[in-house]
């Protein structure tokens, strides 16, 4: 018997409609939240917009300004990057040790897991800040426990400009939990064989740490720098709440973000703020491609 | 783990390797004065809610000298606008972002993972281009559109986008798990002359809980955690989130009820802290996943 129904290809239309569909919502995303306010916003940092009056172009002005004539710009990328600098890497090393301790077959693993975890969970919220303003406050806990350990009085860390910027290094490395999971799960990914391999021809630890763990784990520590890094640019919650907004005392703790919000929503800047956007933009571009390009050299990928 | 599946791992099956009970001992002290660390300023805050206000300062101790519990009914009334008020308003933006992001994110990424179309590998490239975008650049422009629209000082621009599958992250870690349910149940169903649509809704939705579930949890808390949307778009008390509310709650009490300060804090603390004790697992796996899985 012939199978009648005979085999019609699908017209193009048929084809495409189904995915085109279901990217409905996307496209509208993407079209309308993300790449054509992009665009938009490329436009506008040519131009004095306001709000209130329309754009007018005034070709690299703003680019000039920056580069040249605004100290704010230039004390707030100061602050940020010495954030960034400093923050990422103790965050990293304290998440890369207690994922070494925990990955011991440690008993109450879950428990510890969970109570490093926790404050990252916590940490991007508005109470958390307010606590931490408390802390490092002149009669706050900090000093409390400086006086009755060693006998200091400890400054007004908040408002003194010599340290509110150090709080919140200690606030973002209190947050390692995020990082510190992605190494536990990294650190499952390598095979046991090769440390029972390692270990019956007598390597000490120290070796097999060097020569296995750490290579092993590159892929993974490379995505937490360029993941924290991108994360620490783009802070803002804890700076805006300790600082009451200003970014003070004397811009100590006016971050990039902070800045560029100020211009925008404080002072409707929007044409400059766009600038200091792309800026922004560039410069994460930069340590993103720069960290890619290292990777060759210390990322071992096992292909 | 398996590849691109949300698994429970192994770890806390796994014995205790063999080592000198001093060593365990170490490590252990180790651990346990880190968690203190960790915790200490989380039970402080805790404590202060409910210490008298000139014990809060100057004592290192956690445990008051008399329970007063009547900062929290101070500082939910306290303001103009009481706190339910903002924990409404949180609650709303919060549970229509989660869905807004479950749905549409989940349809984007069925048709990424599943569906053949032209030019899809190029919009799955500019999609994951996306994550790496600081929202820095659409912030404006964004703000200007919403403002034109009439939205400002409304929930919309909180809550429309999360319906435009704005959040790539939640595409990405849904395509990973959809590339993990085997191909044979929905080819099978396409011979049984099954619509696409019926073998999303029907076949991959089913499937995927887990990974729908780690995307609503996250969507919820950092909807909740929010301080920079809710800070440009809402301008009347009336329409504040619980971090705007607990903002202008630092401001207008200034240095004079720290408890209730503390009591405030600690409450807007509570839904997070839930949502981590009872889905702890799916939050590590997913965080794990989305770390590992490049």
């Amino acid at each position: 018997m012939r199978v009648e129904t005979a085999y019609k290809a699908p017209s193009a239309f048929a084809r495409n409609a189904p995915g085109y569909l279901f990217l409905l919502p996307w496209f509208i995303g993407f079209f309308g939240l993300t790449l054509g306010p992009a665009i938009a916003s490329l436009y506008l940092s040519f131009t004095d917009y306001n709000l209130l009056q329309s754009p007018n172009l005034v070709s690299m002005e703003n680019y000039v300004r920056i580069a040249t004539a605004d100290d704010k710009f230039l004390s707030s990328m100061k602050v940020t990057l010495f954030y960034v600098v400093c923050s990422v890497p103790l965050k990293l090393a304290f998440a890369l040790l207690v994922a070494l301790l925990l990955n011991r077959g440690i008993k109450g693993l879950p428990v510890y897991r969970a109570i490093f975890y926790l404050p990252s969970l916590l940490g991007s919220s508005v109470a958390i800040a307010v606590l931490w303003r408390q802390i490092f406050d002149a009669d706050g806990i900090v000093n409390t426990l400086l006086w009755y350990a060693f006998g200091i009085n400890g400054p007004s860390w908040i408002s003194n400009p010599d340290y509110s910027l150090y709080t919140l290094i200690i606030l973002a490395i209190w947050q390692f939990g995020s990082p510190m999971i992605i190494f536990l799960a990294g650190l499952r990914q390598i095979p046991t064989d090769l440390y029972e391999a390692a270990s019956l021809d007598g390597a000490s630890k120290a070796r097999i740490f060097f020569k296995i763990t750490l290579p092993l784990l590159t892929p993974v520590i490379f995505f937490n720098a360029v993941v924290q890094t991108i994360d620490a640019f783009k802070a803002f919650t804890p700076a805006y709440v300790i600082s009451s907004g200003t970014g003070g005392p004397i811009d100590s703790t006016l971050f990039y973000t902070l800045y560029l919000y100020q211009e925008a929503f404080g002072y409707f800047r929007m044409g400059y703020a766009s600038a200091l956007a792309w800026i922004l933009v560039i410069i994460i571009a930069i340590f993103t491609a720069f960290s890619f390009l290292s990777a060759r050299y210390w990322v071992h990928y096992d292909d | 783990m398996t590849d691109a599946k949300l698994t429970h791992f192994a770890e806390d099956m796994k014995p205790p390797r063999e080592r000198p009970w001093f060593f365990s001992i170490l490590i252990h002290a180790a651990l346990i004065a880190a968690s203190i660390v960790m915790l200490y300023p989380l039970l402080w805050m805790l404590s202060g809610s409910i210490k008298d206000q000139n014990e809060i300062f100057g004592t290192a101790s956690l445990i008051p000298s008399q329970f007063d519990f009547s900062s929290y009914a101070r500082g939910w009334f306290g303001g103009q606008v009481t706190f339910g008020k903002f924990v409404w308003n949180s609650a709303v933006i919060a549970v229509l972002s989660v869905i807004g992001n479950v749905i549409s994110c989940s349809l984007a990424a069925y048709a990424f993972a599943r569906l053949n179309f032209w030019g899809k590998n190029f919009w799955f490239a500019l999609m994951l281009g996306t994550l790496m975008l600081p929202y820095h650049v659409t912030l404006i422009p964004q703000y200007i559109l919403f403002l034109k629209l009439g939205w400002v000082k409304t929930m919309l621009p909180l809550v429309a986008p999360k319906f435009l599958a704005v959040d790539a992250f939640f595409i990405f870690l849904m395509v990973q798990f959809f590339r993990g349910i085997p191909r044979e149940l929905d080819e099978a169903a396409m011979m049984d002359g099954c619509s696409p649509w019926r073998i999303y809704w029907r076949i991959m939705l089913p499937l995927s809980l887990p990974v729908l579930a780690t995307a609503a949890i996250f969507s919820f808390i950092w909807t909740w955690d929010d301080f920079f949307g809710p800070l440009i778009y809402l301008s009347d008390i009336n329409t504040y989130t619980v971090q705007l509310g607990l903002r202008s709650f630092v401001d207008s009490t200034g240095s004079s009820d720290w408890s209730s300060l503390f009591a405030m804090s600690s409450l807007s603390l509570i839904p997070v802290f839930l949502i981590f004790l009872f889905f702890q697992r799916l939050l590590i796996d997913g965080i794990a996943t989305a770390g590992l899985k490049r």
